[in-house]
């Protein structure tokens, strides 16, 4: 009963169009002061002690070297690398055009911004070079939202903050997915290209190709910091945020000189601007979570579940359908922040494992951006491309359907992004 | 006066974030040289490094990022950072969907203002108490003070911009899609500034790749002879 009233009171401020967080909040307020006994003092205290955790910190420093790669510069340079390694197979800068925004993806952190990065640049040339502006739109649309799954992930840092998994082991776990992802949506471009008769670009020699790699392996390194770092124990996940920050920080300002100092200040605001919008709606999530566990709302969830015999196979099923839908009207943030304390507990009664699941929740939230009517990609794919919305919709099908299948497979078959964290001993 | 309180807080936010940044970086630098310098010997170093504590990096970076949050979310207000659900609303019909938005924006004042009391409350009780945090031994009074604060601004913020809402219509709106330097390198891609979309400086040359890939044909009679490339502009699935 508490449960619906609860979740009643959250959907009717939240369909307001108020922001996320403080629909979380007011309803726990709402709740307490007119519903339990809680005491307002240990709200009160969880309202200070919601974001007071070391590990919550490396999404901000994230933030930060994300911005400071986020750069036209760093775009180009990873679009030429990319294409002079794929551009002449079949799907020619569209295959490129994967690539790079995987590379793009992984380093900048935000998606919406990939597609622009990535978009602008390889769009014109595509439909100068006779693709149809559909296939480029879609390839692109859809290739933007990779980046989440690929570490370093602000996503699968949420989840993990919000679950209390390891950060390293969801990192580690995200590499094969990630890959097989870039792989298998590369794969969707190549046949339609093949079937469309696309044109390919011209092999390039080795020599080229190396000067390409020595050009975007700056930004590249990135990943190799995190991961490395993280995986070595150099650094714990919040210190190797902090170092990719410098690190990309120096890149950006004195190896590429693509960004003057007198911009750094701007680029610190704007990443202190996101980084708050997000800490927010954590304090605010965690008030909520509190609220939940209080009610037992979880724990009866999950004891209804199991009771109902509907299994892992079915649940995980149910959780896709939700988060889908949930990915439809909501941003990643929210939707992990506000279903994982509800889920987490079903899913270790079911006895599914922690990594596995924060991986199928990624990658949920990755359809989720390409998903009408709020796919952020979507709405700025079609920007640039200046097609409308339904015609951008369209555009991603073929690859929105890829991402469904691969949807299937990382959901059933755990192994897939188990077996490397596992391999490298980083599950208990 | 409201440029200066404006200006105090990107400041503010924008220094928190870079220091905070730079802390965690030299604790982390500080932590393997001091490392580095025993394993090699080199002792006057290490007692020079070993001067430094930097134990209380982890705590003050905890506490630079609260108060960058709680602040940062007030500027957010005033930037349209803070998303919600709109599709619903944004259907609706435009005098309903004002009051909607102004209905939205001062539960947004009201919570904020709640928190602040809260706040302001709870630090009114420690500020009695002699509690200080683990570390840094501040009193924690003091570290707290970052949510009544930071919620009131935030409070403030609101009511600022349901005012505005309620003059002009407007809503403050982020770009979520920002790329730094894209203009230049769009620019950069096209051939002397024409509108001849064509990426150059790259790894190709795209009229000799045209001729590549044609056959030695013109684009004209390519596409004569290649009618299907380009059906998909046409609709066809």
């Amino acid at each position: 009963m508490n449960a619906a009233i609860i979740f009643g009171l959250l959907f009717g401020l939240m369909l307001t169009g108020m922001p996320v967080s403080i629909s979380l909040g007011l309803t726990v307020l709402t709740f307490l002061f007119t519903m339990t006994q809680v005491p307002i003092e240990s709200v009160a205290l969880k309202l200070f002690t919601g974001i007071e955790k070391f590990e919550i910190m490396a999404i901000p420093f994230f933030i930060v070297a994300g911005n400071f790669l986020t750069h036209g510069g760093v775009a180009r340079r990873m679009i030429a690398f990319a294409s002079s390694m794929v551009g002449h197979w079949y799907g020619g800068l569209g295959l490129a055009a994967v690539m790079a925004c995987a590379l793009f993806a992984a380093v900048s952190g935000s998606s919406p911004a990939t597609v622009v990065a990535i978009g602008s640049i390889l769009l014109p040339a595509m439909v100068k070079q006779g693709f149809p502006v559909r296939f480029g739109t879609g390839v692109i649309a859809s290739s933007g939202a990779l980046g989440i799954l690929i570490p370093p992930s602000i996503v699968m840092v949420m989840y993990a903050v919000s679950t209390n998994s390891s950060v390293g082991a969801l990192f580690i776990a995200g590499i094969i997915p990630g890959a097989v992802l870039a792989g298998m949506l590369g794969f969707t471009t190549w046949w339609r290209a093949r079937r469309g008769n696309y044109p390919r670009l011209a092999r390039v020699p080795w020599g080229q190709r190396l000067r390409a790699f020595r050009e975007s392996v700056w930004g590249l390194m990135l990943i190799v910091i995190v991961m490395g770092g993280i995986y070595t124990g150099i650094f714990t996940p919040t210190e190797a945020a902090a170092m990719s920050a410098v690190y990309a920080f120096l890149v950006a300002v004195f190896v590429y000189r693509d960004m003057p100092l007198s911009r750094v200040p701007k680029v610190l605001l704007d990443s202190a601007n996101m980084s708050a919008m997000l800490l927010y709606i954590i304090t605010n999530a965690v008030l909520f979570s509190f609220l939940l566990t209080y009610e037992n709302i979880p724990q009866a969830l999950a004891q209804w579940l199991v009771d109902t015999g509907l299994g892992p196979v079915g649940f995980l099923a149910v959780v896709n359908i939700l988060l889908l839908l949930a990915g439809n009207i909501m941003e990643p943030t929210s939707i992990i922040l506000i279903t994982a304390p509800i889920l987490f507990p079903v899913a270790m009664a079911l006895g599914i494992d922690p990594i596995h699941f924060g991986v199928m929740i990624t990658v949920n939230m990755e359809i989720g951006m390409i998903t009408p009517p709020v796919g952020l990609n979507l709405y700025v794919a079609s920007g640039i491309a200046r097609l409308g919305m339904t015609e951008t919709t369209i555009a991603c099908l073929p690859w929105l359907i890829t991402m469904l299948v691969f949807l299937v497979l990382i959901t059933y078959w755990p192994a897939l992004s188990l077996w490397l964290p596992r391999t490298l001993g980083m599950l208990g | 006066m409201m440029r200066v309180l404006d200006h105090l807080e990107e400041w503010l936010i924008t220094f928190l974030i870079g220091a905070a940044t730079l802390l965690i970086f030299t604790a982390v630098v500080h932590r393997y040289a001091l490392g580095f310098a025993a394993n090699w010997g080199l002792d006057a170093t290490y007692d020079w490094l070993f001067q430094f504590n930097l134990g209380w990096a982890q705590e003050l970076c905890i506490y630079m990022f609260v108060w960058m949050a709680k602040f940062g979310a007030a500027y957010g207000v005033r930037t349209g950072i803070h998303v919600g659900v709109d599709v619903l609303i944004n259907n609706l019909r435009e005098s309903f969907r004002a009051k909607v938005v102004l209905f939205g924006l001062l539960a947004g004042a009201l919570f904020t203002g709640t928190v602040g009391t809260f706040g302001a409350e709870f630090v009114w009780r420690m500020s009695q108490t002699d509690s200080i945090s683990p570390d840094l031994e501040v009193p924690v009074w003091i570290v707290y003070l970052a949510i009544p604060l930071g919620s009131y601004l935030m409070c403030f913020r609101f009511l600022q911009v349901a005012w505005s809402f309620w003059k002009t219509g407007d809503l403050p709106e982020h770009e979520h899609a920002h790329v730094e330097g894209l203009e230049e390198e769009v620019e950069k891609s096209q051939v002397g500034g024409t509108q001849e979309e064509v990426l150059i400086g790259e790894a190709f040359e795209l009229t000799e790749e045209r001729e590549h890939i044609h056959g030695g044909l013109s684009e004209a009679d390519w596409e004569k002879q290649h009618p299907h490339a380009k059906r998909d502009e046409e609709g066809r699935p």
